[in-house]
């Protein structure tokens, strides 16, 4: 592994003390924020503001342990990548929350966890019946319903509705977020979120929005005391359990990417995903979640956020998950810290969960953009999206199910996923994961291999960029043989796709090409061989790897790129 | 889709604005246009590729001959509007360090007439 210059720590480096705290606090910050989800989820199955606190302070220590789990090499990933509270288990566990209380959350939280983890050694090959647009989808519909909890939270879903200066509340603490995120800079850009609370916060106290009550609760709660540790009551709903399994399904593949991330800012010779990391990555996350709902608490996952951070500062010593894992215990120690959370008033919830909504929308629509879409796939996630947005839409779909639809109907992020789960299975027949392309020189027209291969990409549902990649290579190729290897009657040009890999074959009569290591010098370039050799070096680049074979007349050209 | 040529005068400078494909069929004709214009007697050369989505081996060929010949006729070739493929495709054989490239043609002209008054 060779660090990337941009590192200043790799993972295995020891920052100095200053460093380490500094960074600690910041990522602690930076998770904080996710807080809010099992304050959510809490209040819905209607935990008392007291047993909220206390389950928060134990929220601490799990996200505490979670940490130390992963930044482990043996246990865990060993690698920087802290624990956080998520949205992905946002919307089932408030189906359970409103069906069963907290002892149906938790019971169902760790089903999630062991689903996790059951799947994490086939991840790999699951891609592909889940492929990336469908998980592009999951994540589309995760935030879509994060962004509708944000409304109804606002809207009195959890009470009254809202007077003028929780309005307000909420209008000011979403400026102060939307503010600091688009024209702040450094830290404060980082935190936005927690500032955003935190102004919030204070206009809520001014106004009376924050009651008597709540301040009451605050001052009652002590500085420094053990979390009340005990074993919670759970329960199972086999009709919760869908959405459950397709919750840990995409928190496993958060994980996955999460984790890829991490190893792709610690070694500048990466070329693919180390699996066996990988893996007990994944097991330490669906680890966490177990513990989570053993102690009292909801669904986590490896912080995208923090990974991101540490690439951009150029931090990811493990040193500093260390430092950020003892924090949080010793957040776990402070009752007082989780007391303030336990009373956040409503508009401060709605407007940071709006504002976290945003951006899990957008990067589900990345991730299905990043794929080539033709009409199958375009009709795969459209179908998907309109009928996980009808659930929504349409109460009487939930509501008139029968017992045993109700697990598939009753939520959008299970009805939309299976919706395009099925039809993505349905489409895959006819779709040829082999075909070829028959070329004349003598009337060769470069639109075709072009449109040949952005065609199959898109029934593929190929990566945009690695098409790219692969038009530009069979475009120089076909034009290398007939210029310079003297290809005579027909070429074929064939290409093959199994979701990891992307193969191009041409075969020809005639010359193999060559594939010089080096680039040939200007002065070589110039010269009458100089566009033959130059062909040759460009393929070489253009692919992950690439052979040539002559068989007496017969030439073929192979390359592969990863997918 | 074949390759177009427009000539047009940025700042006293000519300036080629090329679009589509400069492959094996077409480099040709663009470096024997950028050698009448070199051998014209002009002291800068503007070619924008903003329109080009594709240059093989024999399009940097025709480039670099292009650019060589300007140098011994005191005239410099800057290139501009490379983006998405096509700056894949430069970066991938080092072209971006053996061609001066800029952003607009706005740029290149005011780069040319600093090197020239220098």
């Amino acid at each position: 592994m060779r660090k990337p210059p941009s590192l200043v720590y790799g993972v295995d480096e020891r920052p100095p003390r200053s460093v380490t705290v500094l960074s600690g606090f910041q990522h602690a910050a930076l998770i904080s924020v996710n807080l809010i989800y099992p304050v959510i989820i809490f209040r819905v199955a209607g935990v008392s503001p007291a047993s909220v606190a206390a389950l928060l302070s134990i929220g601490f220590l799990v996200l505490g342990i979670a940490t130390f789990l992963q930044a482990n090499s043996r246990a865990g990933s060993g690698y920087m990548c802290p624990a956080t509270f998520t949205a992905t288990y946002l919307a089932p566990s408030i189906l359970a929350a409103k069906a069963g209380g907290l002892p149906l959350v938790l019971g169902m939280t760790a089903f999630a966890g062991l689903v996790e983890g059951l799947v994490a050694p086939a991840l790999h090959r699951l891609r592909a019946f889940v492929p990336v647009e469908l998980s592009g989808l999951v994540i589309l519909l995760i935030g879509f319903t994060a962004g509708l909890v944000a409304v109804r939270t606002m809207l009195g879903d959890m009470g009254h509705p809202p007077d003028a200066d929780e309005w307000l509340a909420a209008c000011i603490a979403l400026a102060a977020t939307v503010l600091l995120n688009i024209w702040g800079r450094g830290l404060a850009r980082m935190v936005c979120a927690l500032i955003g609370m935190a102004v919030g916060y204070v206009f809520a106290a001014l106004t009376g929005v924050l009651t008597a009550e709540d301040f009451a609760a605050i001052a009652g709660a002590s500085w420094l005391a053990f979390p009340a540790l005990h074993i919670p009551s759970w329960s199972f709903d086999f009709g919760l359990a869908a959405a459950f399994a397709i919750a840990a399904l995409a928190a496993a593949m958060k994980a996955l990417g999460t984790l890829t991330v991490c190893q792709r800012t610690n070694d500048a010779d990466w070329v693919r995903p180390d699996q066996a990391r990988n893996f007990r990555g994944v097991v330490a996350d669906s680890a966490g979640t177990i513990l989570s709902a053993g102690l009292g608490g909801v669904g986590i996952n490896t912080s995208t956020p923090s990974v991101g951070l540490a690439s951009a500062t150029g931090v990811a010593s493990r040193t500093i998950a260390y430092a950020t894992g003892a924090i949080f215990l010793g957040l776990a120690l402070t009752p007082k810290i989780a007391a303030v959370l336990a009373v956040m008033p409503r508009p401060v919830m709605a407007a940071t969960l709006l504002f976290s909504a945003c951006f899990i929308v957008i990067n589900g629509l990345q991730v299905v953009t990043s794929r080539l879409l033709d009409s199958r796939r375009t009709l795969v996630i459209g179908m998907g999206l309109l009928a996980g947005a009808a659930v929504e839409a349409v109460p009487a779909i939930a509501a008139g199910a029968t017992e045993g639809t109700r697990a598939v109907l009753g939520s959008s992020l299970v009805f939309g996923t299976v919706v395009a789960f099925l039809l993505n299975l349905a489409f895959r027949l006819g779709v040829r994961q082999r075909v070829t392309l028959a070329i004349d020189p003598a009337a060769y027209d470069p639109a075709q291999v072009e449109g040949f291969l952005r065609k199959q990409g898109g029934m593929w549902g190929a990566r945009a960029d690695v098409v790219n990649r692969a038009i530009f290579g069979a475009s120089q190729l076909v034009e290398a043989a007939i210029e310079h290897g003297q290809a005579e009657g027909g070429l074929e040009l064939e290409a093959s796709f199994d979701e990891f890999n992307l193969e191009i074959r041409l075969r020809y009569r005639g010359a193999a090409l060559a594939f010089p290591l080096a680039r040939p010098t200007i002065a070589q370039i110039q010269e009458d061989d100089g566009a033959r050799q130059l062909a040759g070096f460009l393929l070489r680049r253009n692919a992950d790897r690439i052979r040539a074979e002559q068989n007496g007349a017969q030439a073929m050209v192979w390359f592969h790129f990863d997918h | 889709m074949a390759m177009e040529i427009t000539q047009a005068d940025q700042g006293g400078i000519p300036a080629l604005s090329v679009s589509g494909r400069i492959d094996s069929t077409t480099a040709g004709s663009l470096q024997e246009r950028l050698s009448e214009l070199v051998r014209a007697g002009s002291r800068g050369l503007i070619v924008d590729l903003k329109q080009v989505a594709y240059v093989s081996s024999a399009g940097f060929r025709a480039l670099l001959i292009a650019a060589q010949l300007g140098e011994s006729s005191r005239c410099t070739l800057v290139l501009c509007g490379i983006a998405g493929e096509v700056r894949r495709m430069f970066e991938m054989g080092a072209f971006d360090q053996v061609f001066t490239i800029l952003a607009t043609r706005e740029e290149c002209a005011a780069h040319l007439a600093g090197t020239t008054a220098a």
